[in-house]
């Protein structure tokens, strides 16, 4: 693995300009991913996390007026600068991209084997019957049984989870050399989810792809992802390794979403702690921290002061003005949703 | 018709009685000949053909009496000059000095054999002046059919999937104006500017080749103009479903998906709209148009017959136009279960 990251973002912001006033739905995120690494992705919905992912290969609707500023360094080029041609090779070859529903992902009227060979044959030149044979194979691998005789089918005669699957194995066809997964087990079965997660773990370490995970769920970060980070109302407020996030959360909402994980033990004596209030609507712009009126810690330089990025420990970044405070306490006072277990 | 499969599981004794005026206005109530899966279509086939025998006795039950209350025929065919006892023996010659009820039920036995009656005016079968118009009737309907497609579809297409840019903004204008205008205005609009002012087109008859274009354009243009709303926002919606996000997250171009993705999904809708407008021209523009352009057609000949009182020409003229449109409708509706079938068994 290169010390050269893979992906690079810089100061990302996104604005949808709606009849009711500009959305700011990211406001100056940051992150890079390495190599084969992955990366969950956590927040509420309406956190910019889905729509940071969009950002990167610039899929937005017609019909939005969007607006997108920063830079998105990707394998020597800027995907937010270079043309639409380039783009299209970037989409699907480059990047492979997963849905979160995937009864609509997928073409209702075309076989899903013509649905994985039209990829194939854009990006990889392949002849028709190349991309045929091919589209077969990678049914298989992502674990379709008679893959032949599924391929000739439509999506109606698959289940939730085999489109999942399907949808999987059209996202890696091109060999990408990083997966983007938006909430990809959000619309299945808890089964069905434990098993799609362990093939997209499986995938990226044989293929060796980057896995950018975006989900609401901290249960399907720990499956699969070694980094986390955080977002709210567009902005990341804290990046960590997973194991150390998970010991040493630092900012409130972490820990909110943490103490919101169910736990099995909890099941008779516990009560699950939701996180009083709602998200903003729209993020970004304020003159202070986005999560102060819901937050319980908050004091009034964070009514006041956008706090920073500060590090609080070995890749560990946390925005909070109370973050340095809060890293040093380390007793059990101090990680309250580890008490909740 | 969710009834029909629920009796297959329910014990005989339960079950309704088959047959029988109240199902049968149970199957009249709105949306029952919309099948459920496993439905046959032969019983769509029947219960439609039933419905259009009712809807043709009904219309024909209305003109009759439409007709032979407001009119005298006998009036308009004699000469000014003629006696009493001249336009008495026109009453007694065309069977109206007896009892409408009794001409009624001559009128439908006759109808059941098919003889729909002599024409005062023509002197000859009403179904024989039918039958000459006829074909340039449909001779113009399909030409207009064709221009609205082509008027509709594809700038419908292109503008749904390009929502809110320059082209969808103007074309929506434009064909928004073009099915607000009344068709006979737009008619004689073209008639002043095309035939008249540049002298380009003939303006009326169907004297020679070139006489189509204008009728055709005309009914091209007023339909066109709501074949294209519909085909506009069917690609409109067909374009924002998640699948097409798919399409574009792995690198395809807008024009393949649109070619290869959103028009195969719209297809089946694309056809059932372009057939819906035909049966929408039979049952009015048409008539206009004809009349406008003095086209030979049935239009022409009904709207003639009704100025002549010419009653048999005129219901063998309503009732032909109104089993045409019977017809498309059932083609219509045997093709969309035919192809919607095909998808859900494949």
């Amino acid at each position: 693995m290169s010390g050269m990251p893979l992906l690079e973002v810089e100061d990302l912001h996104v604005t949808f300009r709606t009849a009711s006033g500009p959305v700011h739905a990211v406001d100056g995120v940051s992150f890079t991913m390495k190599p084969g690494s992955s990366l969950g992705v956590v927040g509420e919905s309406g956190s910019g996390k889905s729509v940071t992912a969009r950002a990167l290969l610039r899929l937005f609707a017609i019909t939005d007026d969007v607006q997108i500023s920063g830079a998105v360094h990707f394998d020597g080029q800027d995907l937010l600068r270079i043309d639409e041609r380039r783009l299209r090779d970037v989409r699907g070859g480059q990047i492979g991209m997963i849905f979160q529903d995937p009864l609509t992902s997928l073409n209702p009227l075309m076989a899903v084997g013509e649905q994985i060979a039209e990829s194939l044959r854009l990006h990889r030149g392949m002849s028709r019957s190349e991309a045929a044979a091919e589209a077969v194979e990678l049914l298989a691998r992502v674990g379709i049984a008679d893959p032949e005789q599924r391929a000739t089918e439509l999506p109606s005669s698959f289940s939730g989870g085999m489109r999942q699957r399907v949808m999987i194995s059209l996202a890696i066809a091109c060999r990408p050399r990083m997966l983007i997964a938006d909430e990809p087990t959000t619309a299945l079965d808890v089964t069905v989810q434990a098993e799609i997660l362990l093939l997209l773990d499986e995938l990226r370490r044989s293929e060796g792809m980057a896995l950018m995970l975006i989900t609401h769920d901290f249960g399907v970060v720990a499956a699969t992802c070694d980094d986390v980070q955080v977002m709210y109302a567009g902005k990341l407020v804290e990046k960590a390794s997973m194991a150390h996030l998970f010991d040493r959360a630092n900012h409130p909402y972490t820990e909110g979403l943490l103490r919101l994980v169910p736990r099995f033990e909890d099941a008779h004596t516990g009560r699950l702690h939701p996180i009083g209030g709602q998200p903003p609507i729209t993020g970004g712009g304020g003159s202070s921290c986005a999560f102060a009126p819901r937050c319980s810690y908050a004091v009034d330089r964070c009514r006041s002061e956008v706090p920073p990025e500060v590090a609080v420990g070995p890749q560990h970044l946390s925005a909070c003005w109370l973050a340095t405070d809060r890293a040093k306490d380390t007793t059990e006072a101090g990680q309250p949703w580890r008490r909740a277990q | 018709m969710g009834m029909q499969t629920t009796t297959e599981t329910m014990p005989p004794s339960q079950r309704p009685r088959r047959g029988g005026l109240r199902r049968w206005l149970r199957d009249l109530r709105a949306g029952s000949d919309r099948l459920a899966v496993g439905g046959s279509l032969s019983g769509l086939l029947l219960r439609r053909l039933r419905d259009g025998v009712i809807v043709l006795l009904l219309v024909v039950t209305v003109i009759f009496f439409l007709a032979h209350v407001v009119g005298n025929p006998a009036l308009v065919f004699a000469p000014v000059d003629a006696t009493d006892e001249h336009i008495a023996e026109l009453h007694r010659q065309f069977g109206l000095d007896r009892p409408v009820a009794e001409r009624y039920w001559e009128y439908l036995v006759g109808l059941a054999q098919l003889d729909f009656g002599e024409s005062t005016w023509q002197q000859r079968p009403a179904i024989d002046a039918v039958k000459e118009a006829l074909p340039s009737t449909i001779y113009l309907t399909v030409v207009g059919l064709g221009a609205a497609a082509v008027l509709g579809v594809v700038p419908g297409i292109v503008a749904g999937a390009r929502a809110r840019k320059p082209f969808d903004k103007t074309s929506n204008l434009l064909s928004v104006a073009a099915l607000s205008v009344p068709n006979f205005w737009l008619g004689l609009l073209l008639i002043l500017v095309l035939g008249v002012q540049l002298g380009w087109l003939p303006t009326s008859g169907r004297f020679e080749t070139a006489s189509i274009v204008m009728p055709a354009l005309t009914l091209g243009i007023v339909h066109g103009g709501r074949i294209f709303q519909l085909v506009r926002s069917a690609t409109f919606e067909e374009m924002s479903k998640p699948y097409v996000t798919v399409a574009r997250s792995k690198g395809l171009t807008e024009w393949n998906i649109l070619r290869r993705h959103v028009v195969r999904n719209t297809g089946v809708t694309t056809a059932t709209i372009v057939g819906w407008e035909y049966v929408r021209m039979w049952g009015g523009a048409v008539f206009a148009i004809e009349y406008v352009f003095a086209w030979p057609g049935v239009g022409l000949l009904t709207i003639d017959a009704a100025h002549r009182q010419d009653f048999f020409v005129l219901q063998a003229a309503v009732i032909i136009a109104g089993a045409f449109v019977i017809f498309s409708n059932l083609l219509i509706d045997m093709g969309y279960q035919f192809i919607d079938r095909r998808i859900a068994a494949s």
